[in-house]
């Protein structure tokens, strides 16, 4: 069976009780508001040695990498396209392999404690970095790991992690940009308050990129709550099937019926609103979304028909909702997580 | 294709000759008057005068099983099913996290300590956190691969009390299980410097009738690093059972022929193989290889118990992940006995 990718995708996220009691306590020794919330406002704590101490549990939205295509080495962009074709199943958090340095890691759940010789960084899929802040330089012919080898040290209040030693199967971004074992990552570490955490990341790799490029991810402090393990089990082995085969699946639509579901949908995906542009290219649906950038980039997604209302697009099933004349009123986003439906504007 | 355990391909981290962190002497610990360091120092101490446990430990193969006569019969059954499968679906061989297993106590991990909190970081790059900021263990948690952990100090031993792991990882690699509902306790003593010690028990009344457990001694690594050993290749795709019928029928007479003891040295340490003959099948029983390897290839629960060996060949054998390969002379009796391992051939002269 052809799959709906995301629905491919299954996380095993602990399910907690009802009844759990650490995602409802709360936190000793942090500084409170009058109505005895965290005051997420408050300094950042400080250790022994007078630096910020970045310990805690944080949380963030994804963020979104900013690459010019332009600046990448021809090399990577056949790749990125090649895996856009594989539904990205090679990517390494979809094979349960550890994320390295993807961009992606940056966002999420995640639990920092800070000593002073070494600062762990614990994701909440069960791998770990350990950034080294012993005085010790980083490793000049280190050998290729899915972490790398990060050094750290205090510039001001910023920490400067600086990393290299990575292998060259992960990668930088869940779209499929690649990178070499030359790949160098800098990251200034900012805890401007007791509530927030900034990064900004950069990526350096003359191989693959002919400049830096990065993204800056911004964390809140999960107070009063607890991270739990989000463990990946069943690896993208499996998946089977390319965007060329769907495209080959044996469904024709007709074209005036394409014709008739080209226009404009919009509505609210969660809490964002969200546009989908839907056009027709070479005889090919083609949808846009719009307002979805840390989710798929904004990029163009062919629509590949599986009757004559439902086409698939790199893993998120669409569904037209079409009146007696066959006119689509309203486009269905089909996620793992339930539909979502939008509304025709023109 | 009939796997040898060879299957299990872990990807250790190869490290150029030149690291330097593998050989960058840690800063600010206790060294004697020749530069070394003096394992045998104090344990040094946090801000709180309790033992401070940070630091990379290694610690040896741990080899521990519940007593056979202590496990429930559901727990047995399984053993010898997870035994006929070669043990595949071990968390650990499917890259999964190995959770409480006993195994998992042995070799590197790195010790990160801080008031409210001591994460254990392993080299297979899973983590625990153990809570030691005054919570309660939760009353009804959710089950989970590494459990969830609050530790005390009773005086210089830190006692770390879990609970809430799932039932899909083995508290031993010879296929034990355990439930929802198993509790363990560890108790860490660094005793000194350069050496830490951890008692650890499964408690889990519906799958062992008494609790059960066992010690492990760990060094510091001192002036040396950690290297990351990730499973990359899940167990999925080994197929083949123990008790898959032989594809290769070996006369009685030429079975009888291999009956014998084989011995020599392996990973330092003196082995026997002892071939026996049991209802037409060929059975093994490996002497002196249980702190080698853990008992990897050999015993399942039972570490006395013989294990059939399965002709591929009139000379080649197989039995719980290991070749075996009797070296005939031109009469075809056996002179020696070559034990296959991923590492290479291992060549045990006749005995008897």
């Amino acid at each position: 069976m052809r799959l709906f990718l995301l629905a491919a995708l299954a996380l095993i996220v602990g399910t907690m009780p009802a009844a759990a009691q650490w995602l409802d306590r709360s936190w000793p020794g942090i500084p409170r508001t009058a109505a005895g919330k965290p005051d997420l406002t408050a300094p950042a704590p400080r250790g022994p040695d007078g630096k910020p101490d970045l310990t805690g549990v944080w949380n963030g939205p994804t963020p979104e990498p900013k690459l010019d295509p332009a600046i990448a080495q021809p090399w990577v962009n056949d790749l990125v396209r090649q895996r856009q074709q594989d539904y990205q199943k090679g990517r390494p958090s979809y094979r349960c392999l550890p994320s390295g340095p993807e961009a992606d890691r940056f966002a999420g759940w995640k639990r920092i404690l800070q000593t002073p010789t070494s600062i762990a960084i614990l994701n909440d899929d069960l791998t770990y970095r350990v950034i080294f802040m012993d005085g010790r330089t980083l490793e000049a012919n280190p050998a290729p790991s899915w972490m790398g080898f990060s050094v750290g040290r205090w510039d001001g209040d910023t920490l400067i992690v600086d990393s290299v030693g990575f292998n060259d199967k992960t990668w930088l971004s869940r779209y499929g940009q690649a990178h070499t074992e030359a790949l160098r990552v800098r990251e200034l570490y900012r805890r401007r308050d007791f509530g927030h955490l900034q990064v900004e990341v950069t990526f350096t790799d003359p191989a693959a990129y002919a400049k830096p490029w990065g993204l800056t991810a911004d964390m809140a402090l999960a107070a009063d709550t607890e991270m739990l393990e989000a463990v990946c089990e069943l690896s993208s082995d499996h998946w089977d099937g390319s965007i060329a085969d769907a495209a080959n699946g044996g469904v024709t639509v007709a074209p005036d019926v394409l014709a008739r579901y080209v226009g404009v949908y919009s509505g609210l995906y969660l809490t964002n609103k969200r546009t989908i542009e839907v056009s027709l290219s070479g005889g090919q649906l083609i949808a846009r979304i719009i307002g979805a950038a840390g989710v798929d980039g904004g990029e163009m997604r062919p629509l590949l028909p599986r009757s004559q209302t439902v086409f698939e697009g790199l893993g998120i099933g669409y569904r037209f909702i079409v009146d007696d004349k066959g006119e689509a009123t309203d486009l269905v986003e089909i996620h793992i997580s339930g539909d979502s439906r939008f509304a025709r504007q023109r | 294709m009939k796997l040898f355990l060879a299957a299990l391909i872990l990807t250790m981290g190869t490290i150029p000759a030149e690291a330097q962190w593998l050989d960058w002497p840690t800063p600010g610990i206790p060294r004697t008057p020749d530069g070394k360091p003096n394992l045998k120092a104090p344990a040094p101490r946090g801000p709180d005068r309790k033992p401070d446990l940070s630091g990379v430990w290694n610690g040896p193969n741990v080899v521990a099983r519940p007593d056979k006569d202590n496990v429930q019969s559901w727990v047995s059954d399984l053993a010898r099913k997870y035994q006929q499968e070669y043990f595949k679906t071990r968390p650990y061989y499917q890259c999964r996290p190995s959770g409480p297993e006993a195994e998992r106590f042995g070799g590197w991990k790195r010790f990160l300590q801080t008031p409210t909190a001591i994460a254990i970081l392993n080299d297979d790059l899973t983590y625990r956190v153990i809570h030691m900021d005054g919570r309660k263990l939760e009353a009804n948690p959710a089950p989970t691969w590494m459990g969830y952990s609050v530790g005390r100090w009773e005086g210089d031993t830190l006692v770390v009390d879990s609970v809430g792991f799932n039932d899909k990882t083995w508290t031993s690699r010879y296929g034990i299980s355990h439930t929802e509902a198993l509790r363990t306790t560890e108790r860490y003593r660094r005793t000194d410097f350069g050496h830490l010690q951890v008692e650890v028990t499964y408690i889990d009344p519906t799958a062992y009738a008494k609790p059960w457990g066992f010690t492990e001694n760990m060094a510091l690594a001192a002036d040396t690093e950690m290297l990351e050993a990730i499973c990359e290749w899940s167990s999925d795709h080994w197929e083949g059972t123990v008790s898959d019928g032989p594809p290769v029928s070996v006369p009685p007479d030429v079975l009888a022929r291999y009956v014998g003891a084989y011995s020599g040295i392996y990973g330092g340490n003196k082995r026997t193989i002892e071939v026996s003959l049991s209802s037409g099948q060929l059975m093994v029983k490996i002497v002196g290889a249980a702190d080698i390897e853990g008992g990897l290839g050999t015993a399942g629960l039972d570490p006395d118990a013989a294990q059939p060996l399965v002709p591929r060949s009139q000379t080649l054998f197989e039995g719980l992940g290991l070749g075996f390969q009797f070296i005939v002379d031109d009469k075809g009796v056996p002179t020696d006995l070559v034990e296959i391992h991923i590492s290479g051939p291992y060549k045990f002269p006749r005995q008897k």
